[in-house]
């Protein structure tokens, strides 16, 4: 209950497609004078040696969770070793996990929101995505889960700089934002991003939802349906709750495997606080965090990041969630 | 409060020894031949507690201890995170069975009176023999999230992703008979009388399956994931933990198909981590999230507190072979073994 009281494990994931520069990430971050010690789960297949005193060699496996929707999946090995790793608490300050180059980042994030201990016990602090500046725009082509580490991604760091041209990683940073303008970009040359841009960011906590605003580019240029896009929708009135939850509750139903990340913060009628909400897929959670400061516009806004959204009749959905009374 | 806390104490403090240890009580057991009780933690040490109450420390992992069960004979097997399976005698000597390298987990153990053991580390189960001799390494499809003999000590079960694997531990072509059922799979156990196979989930759910017809049981409706399940001697009971109260499914008369099973010590909304059957009567030990550990007996519901809630939740919990002693530890590193035998 007392989520204040915050005694949970920060989870740190670590994606990006073999090459980009992951370990090297790793193994900086390990190596920093930080005076943190970490638990460091990689998979078997890591491309070079991590340096710390306690390292995890996990098998990623993938499990569907039995309650019919199929974009339920979890990580049943971390649900494993952070339920063991918890047993030994006290001697860590946090959790690193580092996924293989093609994993689709999903079943990571759901892990924290599906499985109870790891709820009780750890929270998912951020999923940074380590990119190739040379080669991202040919991945983002030829391979699902390098958008998808896009479309999760809290941080980006967009490594090898050295081997690009500014114009070239304007264009990147372009294709980036396109499928998530809500990811921070930090440029990088052999990873080296300060630790405290990608450990500590508490980005999956609701206050922090939307938190940054975007440079958000609306670009229609080109849609194919199967590429992985954002949307953001605003409303200046306030929501119905309960219209807000039953057009999202059926939304996510309807097309929860299509919808990557869905975060949204709401005006609530007759209400002085702010709710926040986020969904992972069709998992979703959401609360109040604190009230609208005085003075600042009471707009609710959500966004989508994910395949085949429909802009209009997104739109049409969220307009509809608005209550009657003062509503034309 | 604090009166029925006394009284909830009662058993502890007049017939039991307790003490802070100072890390998560991963396991609990008592030696099969009934010398030795230990205790195995999240720092990696184990705690031997004697009978005049002195609590001897064991450096054993480097790392955390991971499972604890009562070796086949005497003494304890206890697997860690530092990929070393040990045996430990009740006097503390601890010899080295396996050494399977750092990050590979020991995490599940088993023992059979016949020296037969098994230990799972990763996908695989590995089987030693009496000398502590290897005898074969069972290959799974998935992680195996728990493993148990057969009483007769002829077959040994597997649980893991979609199902669990069954092995007769003696067989020449290494194939498992597969149940299979959907979803990942973790503790094992089998009925006492070796007819049916139950698993719990990674749902809240426990599953089950007769083997003589291969008919799926699904015992589910729990509030949260079950940690702890057992069968009462006869394997008239499930016990399982998992809920607020003690649910016993019953496996005679036809059951569980179609019975609903009955509820012992609820009331309190307190979730029940660890059950532990005695090993003769019908009467089952239960720890809850609040630090409770009582006794249950089922055919008359009485229930009798043995230690009071307050001292973190319930980890571990373990009967000695003749049912006169319980032992118990709790997350945050309290332990107590309570003495019952007549006086």
């Amino acid at each position: 209950m007392s989520e204040t009281s915050d005694t949970t494990v920060p989870v740190t994931v670590l994606t990006g497609y073999l090459g980009a520069g992951k370990t090297t990430l790793l193994n900086r971050i390990l190596s920093e004078n930080h005076g943190k010690k970490f638990a460091v789960v990689i998979n078997e297949f890591g491309e070079l040696g991590v340096d710390n005193d306690l390292v995890i060699d996990a098998d990623e496996e993938v499990f569907e969770m039995n309650n019919g929707c199929i974009c339920c999946t979890v990580r049943g090995d971390l649900v494993r070793i952070l339920g063991a790793l918890m047993k030994r608490r006290g001697k860590f300050d946090g959790i690193i996990v580092e996924t293989t180059g093609l994993a689709n980042p999903a079943p990571v994030a759901q892990t924290f929101f599906m499985d109870e201990d790891v709820k009780r016990a750890t929270r998912l602090d951020a999923i940074v995505t380590v990119v190739d500046a040379k080669n991202l725009i040919a991945r983002l082509e030829d391979s699902h889960e390098a958008e998808e580490q896009i479309a999760f991604a809290d941080v980006i760091v967009l490594n090898k700089m050295d081997l690009v041209s500014e114009q070239e990683a304007a264009e990147v940073e372009r294709r980036i934002k396109a499928i998530n303008p809500y990811a921070e970009i930090r440029r990088a040359t052999k990873s080296d991003v300060p630790v405290e841009a990608v450990i500590g960011r508490d980005a999956f906590k609701l206050e922090r939802i939307l938190e940054r605003e975007p440079d958000f580019l609306e670009s229609d240029e080109h849609e194919h349906n199967e590429d992985v896009l954002s949307m953001s929708f605003e409303v200046d009135q306030p929501i119905d709750p309960e219209k807000f939850n039953a057009w999202i509750g059926g939304l996510l139903q309807a097309k929860g495997p299509d919808l990557l990340r869905t975060k949204g913060i709401l005006a609530y009628q007759g209400d002085d606080r702010r709710f926040a909400f986020q969904a992972v897929h069709m998992i979703a959670d959401g609360d109040f965090i604190g009230p609208w400061k005085e003075g600042d516009p009471r707009k609710s806004k959500i966004v989508f990041i994910g395949r085949n959204l429909n802009r209009p009749q997104l739109r049409r959905g969220f307009e509809s969630c608005v209550a009657s009374q003062g509503a034309a | 409060m604090s009166e029925t806390a006394n009284d909830a104490d009662f058993l502890l403090s007049s017939r039991g020894r307790s003490e802070d240890l100072g890390a998560w009580v991963i396991g609990a057991a008592f030696g099969r031949d009934g010398r030795g009780c230990a205790f195995s933690l999240g720092d990696g040490t184990l705690r031997l507690a004697s009978a005049e109450g002195e609590w001897r420390r064991l450096e054993a992992h480097d790392g955390a201890a991971l499972s604890l069960v009562a070796d086949s004979e005497s003494g304890f097997l206890s697997g860690g995170d530092d990929g070393k399976l040990l045996r430990v005698s009740a006097e503390g000597e601890i010899a080295e069975i396996a050494d399977f390298g750092m990050m590979k987990w020991v995490e599940h153990l088993a023992a059979h009176p016949s020296g037969l053991r098994a230990a799972s580390v990763g996908k695989t189960v590995h089987l030693f023999g009496k000398d502590g001799a290897k005898l074969k390494a069972l290959q799974h499809p998935s992680t195996v999230g728990g493993v148990a003999f057969d009483a007769k000590g002829k077959r040994v079960a597997a649980g893991h992703y979609n199902g669990a694997s069954l092995w007769f531990v003696n067989s020449k072509d290494d194939k498992p008979r597969v149940l299979p059922w959907k979803g990942s799979h973790q503790s094992v156990a089998f009925s006492p009388d070796g007819t049916h196979v139950v698993t719990s989930m990674q749902e809240n759910a426990l599953h089950g399956w007769r083997l003589t017809d291969q008919q799926d049981m699904r015992m589910s409706g729990y509030p949260t994931k079950i940690r702890s399940f057992s069968f009462t001697a006869k394997g008239r009971w499930l016990a399982t933990a998992g809920a607020d109260c003690i649910v016993l499914w019953p496996f005679f008369a036809g059951g569980p198909m179609g019975k609903p099973p009955v509820e012992l010590a609820g009331g309190d909304s307190v979730v029940c981590t660890m059950v532990a059957c005695h090993p003769q009567h019908e009467v089952v030990a239960a720890g809850f999230q609040d630090g409770l550990v009582l006794m249950a007996e089922i055919g008359s519901g009485k229930i009798v507190p043995v230690a009071a809630p307050g001292r973190g939740a319930v980890s571990a919990l373990a009967w000695n072979p003749a049912g006169t002693q319980l032992a118990f530890g709790t997350e945050t590193g309290f332990a107590g073994v309570v003495d019952l035998s007549k006086r």
